[in-house]
């Protein structure tokens, strides 16, 4: 409406507003704010998409959704808020994945500006990949707590999202989570791979029984306990946590017995294990720590309490009922996902990481410091989120008017800096990293791994978690013979095929596309003897991703790491976490390698992971 | 300043409220939930300030202005439906500022800041104004710095915005991170871990009223030497309520080539009456300060709304004393001024 009054802008951006058409990535705290600031100008072309619905939790930010909005789609009710500021506007809701065939590269074609207003590096990176084949520029924003950033991205004139490596998001390995937690997080981290054990999707990476095949037990390893059930891969071999548990019919205190009795008693006797640590101490249902103590006088939200131990064991009973129950009234062969905002399952990974903890004498916390952690929640706040999205508006201005030189990223910190800036832009726009296995002319990208022993399972793994594909191709260079095939069943009989068995040897090329994102990349394979899995191998020094071989943490709302699903999958998209963006405090030591970026000062280092 | 408000949260609260008690605490949320704000002048910016003010769950807003709404208003104005044009903007504005959350007291005052008592403003716990002359917002922060109360004014003209900080002799706490080695293994020479351990350190700010801040001396050296930092933002602030004083409004889009003349002329007047460099001032940032734009409010409006959230509940520090947004430069800097 703005450019609709002339004289507020000059006449070249009035111009160019009243010609635009702009897409917004998400309807969560930033696309909120973001679609009010663009009707409100008068942009009169916009499309939003979500696939999220509203959650309470949303409200103090999400300005444009109330109360009775919850569980409505946040791209439906963001368009009916917005046009209730200006009728006049154009605007089409998708209540969608922006990850679909739906939205190709001729449909991201048709914005003069895509502005991303995400929380995840999944949806990140694919829609920076449309972006790059659409040529259209894009203005990512994410913000953390009090801070914040808004970074353009264009083809050939910036690094796009993936020219720098991404820090590899925290693992543990499986042995620390089945054997020797030392740290909350790891009790936390079982808790979650439990819950998916016995009510959620069973994966064996998220095994909970001890590990006989800790490389720290090996040698002796209990000999007595493991001759008679174990196997030399290293699990102890029985019926699945799922079906014991079922066959039990799913008794709190049977179960209370086997997880925090008899498996302890078992990595007892890997005495190995316990030279230099402090055992674990087994624990019995019926005498539990505070069982007789009342509570303390608490002050503060009931959630940041701590629970007793038998406090726990009483929520574990009736956390496990509940779920149980839910699980049984689904169809056969349903199973639940875990979610921080779900009472019975936040309750019982609660308990069972505190009781879990109280074994290893970890200190327990609070339901409260549980969620954070096993929700991965990163607090968000309307006020970052109204900067960064007013900033935001004001670059997309800036590059309708022609002025995209000028359109450097900015940061908004969390304090002032030394030289007293809240806002701080970069002097000059940074350019492409020659070498990005994304936006180069030619991207070219290094995969490390024993070619004998990967199959084509395996690389199709490395090639959606590493290369953040959603559906890859792939061909032997020069051959033409096709390796990997996104069409269903093509190439399926060959999955359990090592790469050596299909003639694929060190030195080889592939080259792998996404036929969605539009992009190709040639694949070097390099034969490496010790690399258990694979490694992306770049020309910079930073570490690449690597795949999922040892134990995920808490992330995300669902009990499973995100993995870039098929192209119909959803992508999760968690509003509680606007960004990936951390900004570490001055005095903070350097947790993450990967690339640093300068802003004026040598002190002022944002980490854009 | 605000009694420390001992009731606990409800369930409800609680929920609404999880994300940003994570974030600053519930100490913080119970101060909030104790405290009175006042925003003065319902536009574009005030709308913003009102919708950060009451997301954050405080206990009230007054929404004061003595305007009608106009149509360019609703630009940068959307607590108000355009189908109330002609309607005083504080009384349209209501419904919508109430829907934004339930739990927060909304009401309007219609009546102007001149007709209303010093003794008016000194009920609130801090108080919000935009879109005032400068004699107006210092009379209104001398009424509240009387009572002890805290004040904050801005303003947004086009893209380019400022505020204005007095919170009188302000108490607060600061989390500062230190880390430490911790040992939790048996074994010493196992890899010590390190814990991010936060302490709390109370801290405390004074400050100077508005009149301070707008009459520095530029020909004192400390004032001079900050010319060498080059942003000009200070002055464009003092062009642009001298242009309010003068012609009683604020430089018009539909006039907008006689009052960028006009702009141009006063601009050129502070440069000699200052002696500052010639072109100190960029065209530039006087081509961009025609009505409000939203992208701009929302930018200013988020940095008051933080700073009202900071004041009232005495965590972290706020800013001392003036910010600035520079949208040439897309830079938003703190600088302090008369003290």
């Amino acid at each position: 409406m703005v450019a609709r009054v002339a004289g507020v802008f000059d006449e070249k951006l009035t111009e160019a507003i009243a010609n635009s058409k702009i897409l917004v990535v998400g309807a969560g705290g930033i696309g909120c704010e973001i679609l009010k600031n663009l009707v409100l100008t008068g942009f009169p072309n916009i499309e939003i998409i979500d696939l999220d619905t509203i959650d309470v939790s949303n409200l103090n930010r999400q300005f444009l959704f109330h109360k009775e909005h919850v569980g409505k789609s946040k791209a439906q009710v963001a368009k009916d808020s917005a046009l209730s500021f200006n009728p006049n506007v154009n605007i089409v809701a998708h209540h969608d994945s922006v990850i679909s065939n739906d939205y190709g590269v001729s449909y991201f074609k048709q914005f003069q500006i895509v502005m991303n207003a995400l929380d995840n590096r999944v949806a990140r990176n694919h829609v920076n990949r449309m972006c790059l084949a659409a040529n259209v520029p894009l203005i990512e924003t994410g913000t953390a707590g009090y801070a914040g950033q808004v970074e353009l991205i264009k083809k050939g004139l910036t690094q796009c999202y993936e020219c720098q490596p991404k820090a590899p998001q925290k693992t543990f390995p499986g042995c620390t989570i089945r054997n020797t937690p030392s740290e909350p997080i790891h009790c936390i981290v079982w808790a979650k791979h439990l819950f998916n054990q016995l009510f959620g999707e069973e994966d064996p990476d998220q095994d909970v029984s001890p590990d006989t095949a800790d490389p720290e037990a090996a040698g002796e390893a209990g000999a007595s306990a493991l001759t008679t059930e174990g196997n030399t891969a290293g699990n102890v071999e029985r019926k699945s946590t799922r079906t014991w548990a079922a066959e039990t019919n799913y008794e709190p205190e049977k179960l209370f017995s086997k997880l925090f009795g008899d498996d302890i008693r078992y990595l007892l006797s890997m005495e190995n294990l316990w030279k230099k640590r402090r055992p674990p101490t087994p624990l019995v249902w019926d005498n539990l720590p505070g069982k007789d103590n009342p509570p303390a006088q608490h002050s503060g939200l009931p959630d940041q309490r701590v629970w007793s131990v038998h406090e726990c064991a009483q929520v574990f009973a009736a956390s496990c009922d509940a779920l149980q129950k839910d699980l049984k009234s689904r169809p056969e062969g349903d199973h639940l996902v875990w979610d921080k905002d779900e009472k019975s399952a936040m309750d019982f990974v609660t308990a069972c990481a505190n009781i879990r903890a109280h074994i290893f004498n970890i200190p327990l916390k609070s339901r409260f410091e549980i969620k954070s952690m096993a929700g991965n929640i990163i607090p968000a706040i309307a006020t970052a989120n109204a900067i960064v999205a007013g900033l935001a508006v004001l670059r997309a201005q800036a590059v309708l008017r022609g002025d995209i030189q000028t359109c450097t990223s900015v940061y908004l910190r969390p304090k002032v800096n030394h030289r007293g800036q809240l806002f701080v832009p970069e002097k000059t726009l940074t350019p492409p990293n020659p070498k990005c296995y994304v936006c180069a002319p030619k991207p070219e990208v290094g995969l490390a791994c024993n070619l004998k022993q990967l199959t084509l399972k395996d690389l199709t793994s490395a090639f959606k978690e590493g290369l953040n594909m959603q559906a890859p191709d792939a061909t032997v260079e020069g051959k033409g013979l096709v390796v990997l095939s996104s069409e269903p069943g093509e190439t399926d009989h060959n999955n359990d095929k090592t790469l050596e068995e299909i003639g694929l040897n060190d030195g080889c090329a592939l080259l792998v596309d996404d036929f969605l994102q539009n992009y190709e990349v040639r694949v070097r394979l390099q034969q490496e003897d010790e690399e258990k899995s694979w490694r992306l191998v770049t020309d910079t020094d930073a570490p690449m991703p690597a795949p999922k071989e040892e134990e995920k943490p808490a992330n995300g709302s669902n009990g499973s790491d995100p993995k870039p699903g098929p192209s119909t999958s959803r992508t999760r998209e968690d509003s509680d976490s606007d960004m990936e963006i951390i900004e570490e405090d001055d005095d903070e030591p350097t947790v993450k390698p990967p690339k640093r970026r300068r802003t004026e000062m040598s002190d002022e280092i944002v980490n854009l992971c | 300043m605000v009694e420390n408000n001992e009731i606990e949260l409800s369930e409800a609260e609680a929920e609404q409220y999880d994300r940003q008690i994570r974030l600053w605490g519930l100490e913080s949320q119970k101060r909030l939930r104790a405290s009175k704000v006042l925003i003065i002048g319902i536009a574009g910016l005030g709308a913003e300030i009102a919708k950060n003010v009451i997301l954050s769950g405080v206990k009230s807003v007054c929404l004061l202005d003595n305007e009608k709404l106009k149509e360019i208003d609703l630009y940068s104005q959307f607590l108000a439906p355009p189908d109330k044009i002609g309607e005083n903007r504080a009384e349209a504005s209501l419904t919508r500022a109430r829907a934004l959350n339930p739990m927060v007291e909304i009401t309007s005052e219609t009546k102007s800041v001149d007709d209303l008592p010093d003794s008016y403003f000194a009920e609130y716990d801090i108080v919000c104004a935009t879109g005032l002359k400068q004699e107006q917002l210092e009379r209104i922060n001398n009424a509240c710095r009387d009572s002890n109360k805290k004040f904050l004014c801005g303003d947004v003209w086009g893209m380019y915005g400022y505020m204005f900080a007095d919170l009188v002799d302000h108490e607060y706490s600061e989390e500062i991170v230190q880390h430490k080695a911790v040992k939790r293994n048996v074994d010493e020479t196992e890899k010590n871990a390190r814990e991010t351990v936060s302490i709390t350190v109370k801290r405390r700010a004074i400050y100077v009223p508005l009149q301070n801040a707008l009459s520095v001396d530029w020909m004192k050296p400390e004032y001079r030497s900050r010319l060498r930092r080059g942003d000009p933002s200070y002055f464009v602030m003092k062009i642009l309520l001298r242009f309010k004083d003068e012609y009683n409004r604020n430089p018009d889009p539909a006039k907008r080539k006689e009052d960028t003349k006009i702009l141009l002329r006063m601009r050129d007047e502070l440069v000699k009456e200052l002696s500052l460099p010639a072109n100190f001032i960029v065209d530039a940032l006087l081509l961009d300060v025609f009505g409000t734009v939203s992208g701009a409010a929302a930018v200013i409006g988020g940095v008051i709304g933080q700073e009202v959230v900071k004041a009232v509940s005495q965590r972290e520090p706020p800013h001392n004393n003036m910010f600035f947004f520079n949208p040439v430069k897309c830079v938003g800097f703190v600088e302090l001024y008369g003290q």
